[in-house]
């Protein structure tokens, strides 16, 4: 794989490419669903191929190709020339690219159980006590469960025509349980997933009791809940929803493609102070075994921490090799490619908010009426209007400094800024369990988010009924 | 070496998959050509091309399923994912619900499913495709922040399964999605369009961004409302996306695993009598068109809401088996259940009237109207939406919600407009609904 990679980029810079990088993929992965007792539908998936991006004049062109073939290799180089030529006079925007440090260095992170020394039948039997554990707890009220389990292996070289020859292997895992119950009157789903950076010692990490019982847990106890009240309300934010709140609505806006593109709300405003002064963000990708952790971005830069908000102000954007250019900054290995058929583009890692100070009785105590939103689902960002949603499986009521009657389904929609500066309390405790695949301009990537506890002041829910 | 088609691919595969073992197979291959173009702050970022092939082994033994893909068409990776398949079939648990794989059923061809004039465009046409855009947005709007893409792709591909299916494809498509960013001042306003067709004449791609600015005009001047019920128009894309998660809870996968909010529900009515949707993937050139699903099924019509009531589920052959019923040819490769092109039936009054009779509610131009498919519960933002006071659209709104059950909400549906978006072989009306919790912040 590095003979066919070194050989693209050093045909790339003699055919004139100001700048060229070639990756090598070779990706095999497996997966297994147990559903309703039977453990009937397994799948294993295996593809490999090469993606060539070339720097042209003042536009890119990328082209990528199935096969490690030679001939078909220097055909990709050869479209993408071609496609950077094609459209560069209608480039408004010159392409950049930051000076390269060129780096040669083997990384290979082996799992602790690689997924192909844990027999098929022992993943099953693992799955199948996970599902029982949600059966128990769900008793007669559950009519559908499912575990699903994926593990995959990564193998990818990169080169460059900096000279850069970088060869990384990496795994990941992840496993998913849902359970779906009812009550005659009204189905309710509870979800619980993990995922790590590892193999399948996950399995052996996770109990029955944290993952099936949990999720049946959640199913029965929304069976109670009733429908959120509407309008504007003081709310609490769990670290799953800070999570999506640190994740969709700050660290989307913070990846520096966007802002150059003019398409953030966060254009123009480093330096300033946009958040309450308890609120720290940051993207870490060198967390140990996080779903979202690299040793080094698909550009070939060294993966790090990076400060976006310092105590409220705004410190830092999220850049590739391109992105540090136009700004004068250093690359923060943020570029990511979800395969070889795709180019990098600026991505987060581990995104967090940090530690505060409040206790999480004292933040819910501090609320006359308002609503702690649990369980973050999903989430998704309009980084043109600052607008973000985020959804919530499970609520409660907050009457009189007191956590109340349980709700369900529950959305947030609110503004960036304001929701930031909102802000009142941050919590003393942290968790980041939120391992998951972030979507952008089409590409998939490993991310996970969390945080502390927060209290935000004045955000509109959408209910069923009037507050 | 002769080079091997798509079909003889996929049947060398099944004999080798029944010869290891496997009761039941299918065999799915082909190649996919695409090109695309990236518009970023209203000039051209980067053109981007790709190929490949893949091959996807579908193996059952005693009802357990075993299914393995690989790209490329190297023959030690395809034979390594027929033995892979055939192996994890009889890894898996027996499955007595399985009951067959579809028999062959031929089917006439859907026309205008391959368009010569896409495949045969070359990167400089969707380049220039792409310029047009910018271009005229720059003409409308100067300072104007476009972004989008402009793409086309080229596919081709074959079936064939152990019970004697064997079928080729081959399809195209071109299209263009643009977004529009406006600034007057510290106000901004932001929407999108696109516009597709599996043939090149039947998109008008270079217009899409003016369509997308003028949207984005619209949105200039967002102001936040106070809570209340009211009215809901869902417009054309609103439309499609709530109609659209009706039909996939409409999955008979999900209604015999008893998680759906539409189980025990065929038969009854869910909505009123104004709703009906039609699903329809023989529509000649049509964006989910078909001959056969990814099972080899013959595709037909079929009415899943009849005037109000829930008609019909959509089944694959493994839900059909269980059932006892037929497949409806919603089947595809790896399982799953999938709608094709979607056809509500239209009402009397157009959009516009509507609209008129409306006293105070909210305009959906666009959103993301999702029931969740347990419950039914729909908490959603007003993504793109507009106020509306006496039947008149009076400002774009900002951060503000929408609440209910999706089943409440159905039955105070009391208007489809007579005239909708059409897309190839898709149609998206306007649609009312009376009596909605909106949540605000005014």
């Amino acid at each position: 794989m590095e003979d066919l990679a070194r050989h693209i980029a050093d045909l790339a810079r003699k055919r004139g490419a100001t700048f060229a990088d070639v990756r090598v993929l070779h990706r095999r992965s497996d997966s297994i669903m147990v559903q309703d007792g039977r453990a009937d539908k397994l799948a294993a998936y295996v593809d490999r191929g090469i993606g060539v991006r070339v720097l042209v004049g003042r536009c890119w062109g990328f082209a990528s190709a199935d096969s490690l073939q030679p001939s078909r290799a220097e055909q990709c180089l050869t479209d993408a020339l071609a496609l950077a030529k094609a459209s560069e006079k209608f480039v408004s925007d010159p392409a950049m690219i930051a000076a390269v440090r060129p780096v040669v260095a083997e990384d290979r992170r082996e799992p602790e159980v690689p997924p192909a020394a844990m027999p098929v039948k022992e993943k099953i039997a693992r799955l199948m006590e996970y599902e029982d554990a949600g059966r128990k707890a769900g008793g007669s009220a559950l009519v559908n469960s499912i575990v699903s389990y994926a593990d995959g292996q990564r193998e990818e070289v990169l080169a460059n025509t900096a000279g850069t020859l970088l060869k990384t292997s990496g795994c990941r895992a992840v496993v998913n349980c849902l359970m779906v119950a009812g009550d005659g009157r009204i189905l309710q789903r509870g979800v619980e997933h993990r995922g790590r950076l590892g193999g399948a010692e996950l399995l052996r990490q996770t109990e029955p009791e944290e993952l099936g019982r949990r999720a049946a847990e959640k199913a029965l106890a929304l069976l109670k809940a009733r429908p959120a009240p509407a309008g504007r309300f003081t709310v609490v934010f769990h670290p799953s929803i800070t999570g999506l709140l640190v994740h969709e609505a700050l660290g989307h806006n913070a990846e520096a493609d966007g802002v150059w593109a003019g398409q953030s709300i966060l254009e123009g405003r480093l330096g300033e102070t946009l958040a309450a002064e308890a609120v720290s963000i940051y993207d870490d990708s060198t967390l140990p075994g996080e779903f979202g952790s690299y040793a080094y971005d698909s550009e070939g830069s060294a993966s790090r921490r990076r400060t976006i908000i310092d105590r409220g102000r705004l410190v830092g954007y999220l850049h590739s090799l391109e992105t540090a250019a136009k700004f004068d900054a250093e690359p923060t290995g943020n570029a990511r490619a979800d395969s070889y058929d795709s180019r990098p583009i600026v991505r987060m890692s581990n995104t967090f908010m940090g530690r505060g100070t409040v206790a999480v009785e004292e933040m819910i105590r501090g609320v006359e009426r308002g609503i702690y939103l649990m369980d973050g689902h999903w989430g998704y960002v309009f980084v043109q209007k600052g607008q973000f949603i985020c959804h919530a499986g499970q609520a409660r009521m907050i009457e009189h400094g007191a956590l109340g009657e349980p709700l369900r389904d529950v959305s947030i929609s609110s503004m960036t800024l304001d929701t930031l500066k909102k802000i009142d309390a941050v919590g003393d405790d942290f968790e980041m369990k939120m391992p998951g695949m972030c979507g952008k301009e089409g590409q998939s990537a490993p991310t996970d988010t969390g945080g502390p506890h927060v209290r935000v002041g004045d955000v509109v829910v959408g209910g069923q009924h009037a507050a | 070496m002769t080079h091997q088609s798509y079909l003889d691919i996929c049947q060398n595969c099944v004999r080798r998959a029944v010869a290891l073992g496997a009761e039941w197979c299918d065999v799915s291959a082909g190649s996919v050509r695409d090109i695309s173009v990236t518009i970023e702050k209203t000039g051209i970022k980067t053109a981007d091309a790709g190929q490949g092939e893949d091959v996807a082994i579908r193996c059952f033994v005693r009802g357990g399923m075993g299914y393995a893909a690989a790209t490329g068409r190297q023959p030690q990776d395809i034979d390594e994912a027929v033995e892979r398949a055939v192996a994890l079939a009889k890894e898996a648990a027996p499955d007595p619900d399985f009951k067959c794989l579809p028999a062959p059923e031929a089917a006439p061809e859907v026309e205008g499913l391959f368009d010569d004039a896409v495949a045969g465009m070359s990167v400089e046409e969707v380049v220039r495709i792409a310029a047009a855009n910018i271009e005229a947005a720059r003409a409308m709007e100067p300072e104007v922040n476009l972004s989008g893409h402009v793409g086309l792709s080229v596919g081709e591909g074959a079936l064939a399964s152990s019970t004697g299916v064997a079928l080729e494809t081959r399809g195209t498509e071109i299209d263009a999605d643009i977004e529009a960013l406006v600034k007057r001042g510290a106000d901004t306003g932001f929407f999108y369009d696109f516009d597709f067709g599996r043939f090149l004449a039947d998109a008008q791609l270079e217009a899409v961004s003016r369509s997308a600015i003028e949207g984005a005009r619209r949105f200039l001047g967002a102001r936040r409302i106070a809570s209340g019920r009211m009215t809901l128009v869902l417009g054309p894309l609103a439309s499609a996306g709530l109609l659209g998660g009706i039909v996939g809870a409409a999955s008979a996968e999900s209604i015999q695993r008893g998680r759906s909010y539409l189980c025990g529900k065929v038969g009854e009515r869910i909505a009123s009598p104004h709703l009906t949707i039609v699903d329809n993937g023989l529509i000649p050139r049509g964006a989910r068109s078909g001959a056969h699903d990814g099972e080899g099924t013959r595709r037909r019509p079929l009415t899943i809401v009849d005037r109000g009531r829930l008609a019909s589920l959509l089944h694959n052959s493994y839900t059909a088996g269980k059932a006892c019923a037929e497949s409806t040819g919603h089947g595809t490769h790896s399982g799953g259940i999938s709608p094709t092109n979607l056809r509500p039936a239209l009402g009397q009054r157009t959009a516009a009237e509507i609209l008129r009779e409306v006293k105070e509610g909210i305009y959906l131009e666009s959103g993301e109207i999702r029931p969740d498919p347990a419950s039914g519960d729909i908490s959603a933002s007003i993504d793109f939406g507009f106020y509306v006071k006496d039947g008149q659209i009076a400002h774009p709104v900002e951060s503000a919600m929408i609440g209910g059950n999706v089943l409440d909400l159905l039955p105070r549906l009391d208007a489809v407009s007579s005239d909708a978006r059409e897309e190839p072989g898709i149609l998206m009306p306007t649609v009312r609904i009376q009596d909605v919790q909106v949540a605000g912040t005014e």
